[in-house]
């Protein structure tokens, strides 16, 4: 016994661990040998009753484990005298055995069970190799094996018979699996095939080393680890104590062990990615260093996709990209080598590969550095914005951005050799990417990264496509990336490329190219057609469209294009700047995961609030002059424009008490009520109190003036609606000084509302004065027939609209309407967005009713 | 047809018309710049520098050409030489050799074509014919592309009737696609050259086919065509009476409208233009109010990308309702009208009609209006004014009466009453619902 206690030390943990389990076992059936007959029954009662107290009794816990090992145990002791085996020994008999197997199996031509066994076979080999020493019979069955395979596979061509089809599964799986077995021990294989009887000579003093093997002494295992300190000065502890010594000639192989642990259980990668360190110091040639670079940026990507934390530490980050800042200097530095994606792998891990001519990787230096961006982004969305760690966070920005102009720089000399060919694809990526980092941003930040970038990159190198120096304004960067997006990708990069340029437009204050790109660019009709992350950054252009038009003082596009995003209320999830929390909400948990992952950064962030400011007051705007206008006829509630702002408003109305502005929305309400009065000075002011302004910097005075005179011609219309049935005559001087407007302006404004059959009156040169209509108001009756007879008008449309679709068009009666419908208008208008801006006056009008709740709301749904 | 820029740098450009004159020749074929060119250079109180300028633009534009005989005479103008160099007497040969062998090449199935007795057998389908042709008399695809190339050689020489006879007999019988629109195109060209109006207008009809048939996938080369074709359009249009109103209607029609808007929308000159000239013929219809209206609203959009004294007039008066303004406006684009190539000849009735328009909208808007005021914001005298007011009243049927002792016109704006709306809404209903039964009936 007790030199057993002592062997289980030597080997390695697992087993020992297991065997003492059995020792431990074996103790307790002694002392309980006699009692474990009769307790057996009881434990099974204990079994069924006594559930609820197990933890209590001692005895019984003790026992129910025992019951059932007991009954294996005594046979054993029946068969006899255990023969003690060491822990490898009864591996390499299991191997026997399993070989066993398989030798009968290749006998019936048996492969499902050949395949079967081959796995099992290569677990039990593994453990052994890990104790050191492939077994030679486990060799020589893999080699027969093979050769068999070859000759199986021959045969199956030359006879062209099938086997059955569980037979040819077993078989295809095996063909694969033993080709990609053997190329690891191939040198073993080789040595075999050389010289069969030599080989399995030697087995058996191989045997016999193994069997001394786990014997030699512990003091002389230290011994050797000592030696191996000595020689480097310290040395990393692998398995089972033995020292691993990193070589260059073994960074391959340690490399390949890495890559196949890859994605399974257990493994450390917090090991691995020290394993690799040491490997990258050892590096001694560009390959390796190339190689090994490759490995550790992916398994440091890895740690956070298996860990709890879901996003990288910042450390970790830096570390990748300074790894990958390496990489990039490496292939730079080495011509010779490329790394792409699909090219063959070099299989000979001794052999160097030859420099003098072009030497593929695998690997894609691409989808590494949009990993690196995007946990740059992860890491931002978890960070409070608020903090100092966000802004520091902020500033690794750079360094990514270097890269990414670094990366496309390689890929542009990589294409240009003519055994790799053109990276479009890639070049793409990259390039969309860069547009992605500078598109939101204010020019002067553009230009300082830009800057910068320049002077990290070596002054021998140079982008064709941005050559150095030549954009020191933004503009021309910026159109020139997406113009090389037009030309060259397709689907969604360009089309976020077109977004990205628009958005960038519409920051610089260019609303009408702005807009005309946006309107050619056809994005409105497929945009639902696009993923979730494009979709918000089309929300985003859109709103930014809108904001420019607001500071380039046109309301009433202002209006239009951002009435699909703020009328729906749902801003926030729109512009994936937070998680609306909503009351009825059926969102999954998986959905909301999904939602809080697109969330942007909050540098990114577009300000809601002033969002909300403007579009209320652009409505504002709008909504008053149209609501005194329609105010006095039945059928008033024809046209609205926000809806929104109209339930604000009859909120505002409807509370009794009224209290000084607190918020934004509160003064905007207050301000369209004076407006709504004629008491535009009150509106002016209130408006120009709002906070929210300040946002606008430089263009903040500009703005206050245009709404200022924006108010005054507003207030100027309301009045004439509101108050015209009151009047026979009104002087333009009196007006002129009522409003604070000239009297030019005044008659110009006059003048328009009565070409536009908005009001029933007349200018009399002479007097200066305006001279209304009488007996243009109608009564109540007449008001309600001129509606009647509107409907009816309707009823009969419609009619004839069902009929023509129902005859598919066939009824020439109508050819006459269909002109109309289809040539303006009408179609056009419906679907809202940027269409809101298009050239079709007409339809505009129509544009918010068919809002469908946004474009988000299709995806967060699936 | 390459359209390559012919003018060398302006000189001194007050009016900015140096720079709508070279976006225009930008968009237009080699040959048709020539008439432009020479309009220029005809105009009253020109600089000499200017005309120094405008014939060495003529000279450039030209001397790729085979009118080897007209650049010589302009180098010598240009260089105040008596001979031209021999290069010019060398390519003179060069082409009269070619034209030869040209003529050579296509006889054969020159005289075929116009043999009776071969064309009355000539059917409809192409490749039929082509077959015939072939097996009766010999005809190879080769001879049928010379064709082409003698066509287009012909143009280049400046023969143009004889290049459009040429190239429409090519159409008849090849069956190369591309060929056969550029053969389009060439004749096209040719026809407005010798001034062939109605044959031109053909032409219009069948590139625009083209244009919306063949180019459909491709919007990018629909843009250019329509881009090109806007422009050639504008000889026909200006010159050719009848054309006009077709054209219009095509200049309107939303694809083009929409191009005119994104790449060239400096031809809303000439739109504009066209359509107020128009009104005298249309006499305030259904349809020019809609092309007004379809204008005014071009030309507000517009706005933001291109200004000039024609669109500006109609700003001004439209959107603005700044009558002085669009007085002050009408002047200029007056100056400016002169001066065109296209539109000279149409000064006369653009003012006429602009004013008109101008005393319309602002009779409409207006209940009393002082004659003297209305008199100088027309440009006219006192008693000029009056006559005008008169005929206005009496053409545009408005109710009006002149006050001969306060010097005013007082307007009569009757308002349409509540039951002739309503009349005018449901007068047809009757009608449709007949229809409607009856064809539910069916």
């Amino acid at each position: 016994m007790s030199s057993r206690f002592f062997h289980g030390g030597d080997s390695d943990s697992d087993s020992s661990s297991s065997e003492e389990e059995e020792l431990y076992e074996r103790e307790q059936e002694a002392e309980s040998e006699e009692e474990s007959e009769e307790e057996e029954d009881e434990s099974e009662d204990d079994d069924s009753s006594d559930d609820d107290d197990v933890p209590g009794t001692g005895a019984s816990r003790f026992l129910k484990p025992t019951g059932g090992a007991a009954d294996s145990d005594e046979s054993d002791e029946d068969e006899g005298e255990r023969v003690v085996k060491s822990a490898k020994n009864k591996r390499l008999e299991e191997i026997e055995q399993t070989i066993g197997k398989i030798e009968n199996a290749q006998k019936n031509q048996d492969w499902s069970i050949i395949s079967a066994e081959f796995d099992n076979l290569n677990r039990q080999v593994q453990k052994v190799i890990q104790q050191g020493g492939t077994p030679k019979m486990y060799i020589k069955t893999i080699a027969d094996l093979e050769d068999l395979v070859t000759e199986t596979n021959e045969k199956q061509k030359a006879s062209g018979k099938k086997m059955n089809a569980n037979n040819a599964r077993g078989f295809n799986a095996m063909k694969q699996k033993i080709k990609k077995n053997n190329k690891e021990y191939i040198t073993e294989v080789d040595k075999y095939r050389k010289d069969k009887d030599a080989f399995m000579e030697s087995e058996d003093e191989e045997e016999e080393k193994v069997e001394e093997k786990p014997r030699k002494s512990q003091r002389q295992r230290i011994e050797a680890l000592d030696a191996a300190i000595d020689d480097e000065g310290f040395a990393t502890v692998g398995k089972g104590g033995r020292a691993l010594v990193y070589t260059p000639e073994s960074i391959l192989k340690h490399l390949r062990s890495i890559i196949e642990s890859r994605g399974k259980k257990n493994t450390d990668r917090q090991e691995q990615i020290r394993v690799m360190e040491r490997l990258l110091e050892v590096a001694n040639t560009a390959y390796q260093k190339v190689r090994v670079l490759l490995t550790i940026i992916s398994t440091r990507f890895d740690v956070t996709t298996s860990s709890v934390q879901n996003y990288m530490s910042q450390e970790q980050w830096k570390a990748a990209q300074r790894e990958f800042t390496l990489l990039l200097e490496t292939l730079e530095a080495n011509p010779w080598l490329v790394v792409i994606e699909g090219a063959e792998e070099w299989e000979d891990d001794d052999k160097h590969p030859p420099t003098d001519k072009v030497l593929k990787v695998p690997g894609s230096v691409v989808s590494l550095l949009e990993r690196l961006d995007d946990e740059l982004t992860r890491s931002l969305q978890q960070t409070d914005p608020h903090t100092a760690e966000y802004i520091e966070r902020l500033s690794d920005e750079q360094a990514l951005y270097d890269n990414i102009v670094r990366s496309s720089i390689y890929y542009e000399t990589v294409g240009k050799k003519p055994e790799v060919g053109k990276q479009v694809d890639s070049l793409n990526r990259i390039t969309i990417r860069r547009l992605e980092h500078i598109y939101f941003k204010p020019v002067q930040v553009v230009k300082i990264l830009e800057e910068r970038t320049w002077t990290t990159i070596p002054t021998n190198m140079d982008s064709d496509l941005t050559p150095r120096g030549k954009f020191i304004e933004v503009d021309p960067l910026v159109s020139t990336l997406c113009n090389f997006l037009f030309e060259n990708s397709e689907g969604i990069i360009r089309a976020r490329a077109m977004l990205c340029q628009i958005y960038f437009l519409a920051l610089q204050d260019n609303f009408y190219r702005a807009r005309d790109l946006a309107l050619m660019s056809h994005l409105t009709e497929n945009i639902a057609s696009f993923d979730v992350s494009t979709q918000i950054l089309f929300n985003r252009t859109l709103v930014q469209t809108g904001l420019c038009a607001f500071r380039a003082g046109l309301c009433y596009e202002a209006q239009g294009v951002l009435q699909e995003i703020c009328g729906s209320g749902r801003q926030k999830e729109l512009l994936a700047q937070g998680v609306m929390l909503q009351r009825y909400s059926t969102v999954t948990p998986e959905q909301e995961r999904l939602e809080r992952q697109r969330q942007l950064p909050f540098h990114m962030h577009i300000n809601l609030e002033l969002l909300e400011c403007v579009y209320l007051t652009c409505s504002m705007l709008l909504e008053i002059p149209l609501l005194a206008q329609t105010g006095s006829s039945p059928d008033v509630r024809k046209r609205i424009i926000s809806k929104t702002f109209r339930r604000m408003l009859e909120y505002a109305e409807r509370q009794v008490f009224q209290g000084p502005p607190e918020n934004t929305r509160d003064h905007v309400m207050q301000a369209a009520k004076a407006l709504a009065s004629g008491d535009w000075k009150k509106c002016q002011e209130l408006i120009s109190k709002i906070g929210i302004w300040d946002l606008l910097g430089n263009d903040k005075e500009k703005i206050k003036t245009m709404l200022a005179e924006q108010i005054q011609e507003e207030g100027l219309r309301t009045y004439l609606f509101t108050y015209a049935p009151y009047y026979d005559t009104l002087s333009i001087t009196t007006l002129s000084g009522m409003f604070e407007l000239d009297d030019k302006k005044i008659a110009a404004i006059v003048s328009k509302m009565i070409s536009h059959e908005e009001l029933a009156a007349a200018l009399d040169q002479v007097n200066d004065a305006i001279v209304f209509r009488k007996g243009v108001e109608l009564s109540r009756l007449q008001s309600q027939i001129v509606s009647l007879s509107e409907k009816a008008m309707g009823i009969l449309e419609s009619n004839e609209k069902v009929l023509e679709t129902r005859t598919a068009g066939t009824v020439n009666a109508f050819q006459r309407d269909q002109g109309n419908r289809g040539g303006r208008g009408g179609g056009r208008g419906a679907r809202g967005g940027i269409q809101g801006l298009a050239r079709q006056g007409q339809g505009r009008r129509g544009g918010g009713q068919g809002f469908t709740g946004g474009v988000l709301s299709g995806a967060i749904r699936t | 047809m390459a359209t390559t820029n012919g003018t060398a740098a302006p000189l001194e450009d007050a009016t900015g018309e140096y720079v709508f004159l070279d976006q225009l020749i930008r968009r237009m074929d080699r040959h048709l710049i020539y008439p432009l060119l020479d309009h220029e250079s005809h105009a009253e109180n020109i600089s000499p520098e200017r005309a120094e300028d405008l014939r060495l633009a003529t000279y450039n534009l030209l001397k790729n050409t085979n009118m080897v005989d007209f650049v010589s005479q302009l180098h010598k103008d240009i260089h105040k030489s008596q001979t031209a160099p021999a290069e010019f007497e060398k390519k003179k040969q060069d082409v009269l050799t070619k034209l030869a062998k040209y003529e050579e090449d296509t006889a054969h199935l020159s005289n075929l074509l116009a043999d009776e007795a071969v064309t009355s057998q000539l059917r409809s389908d192409k490749v039929a014919n082509l077959k015939f042709l072939e097996e009766q008399h010999g005809v190879t695809q080769q001879m049928v592309d010379a064709l082409y190339d003698y066509g287009r050689f012909k143009y280049e020489c400046g023969q143009y009737p004889d290049a459009a006879d040429i190239l429409y007999r090519f159409r008849v019988l090849s069956t190369d696609n591309d060929k056969v629109v550029k053969a389009t195109w060439g004749k096209f060209v040719c026809e407005i050259l010798s001034e062939e109006w109605e044959q031109a207008l053909e032409e219009v009809d069948k590139v625009k086919e083209h244009i919306e048939t063949r180019l459909f996938n491709n919007p990018r080369a629909q843009l250019t065509a329509r881009e090109a074709l806007v422009h050639y359009a504008l000889f026909p249009f200006f010159n050719y009476e009848p054309a006009r109103d077709k054209l219009t209607e095509m200049y309107f029609s939303p694809s083009f409208i929409s191009s005119i808007q994104t790449a060239c929308p400096w031809i809303l000159r000439y739109l504009a233009a066209a359509v107020i000239t128009n009104r005298a013929r249309l006499n305030n219809s259904h349809t020019y109010q809609k092309q007004l209206k379809d204008l005014i609203r071009v030309v507000k959009q517009e706005v933001y990308e291109y200004q000039d004294p024609v669109t500006e007039f109609v700003k001004a008066l439209y959107v603005d309702f700044d009558f002085e303004g669009a007085q002050k406006k009408l002047t200029e684009a007056e100056a400016v009208l002169q001066n065109d190539f296209f539109l000279g000849s149409s000064t006369d009735t653009f003012v006429e009609s602009a004013r008109h328009l101008i005393s319309e909208s602002y009779c409409k808007i207006h209940q009393r209006i002082d004659i003297k005021d209305l008199s100088t914001r027309l440009g006219l005298s006192d008693s000029e004014g009056e006559k005008w007011i008169v005929n206005l009243i009496r053409d545009t049927k408005v109710d009006a009466k002149i006050d001969y002792k306060a010097g005013t016109v007082v307007m009569n704006h009757p308002s349409q009453s509540v039951y002739q709306t309503v009349i005018e809404k449901t007068k047809g209903a009757f009608f449709r619902t007949q229809v409607l039964s009856a064809a539910v009936a069916k």
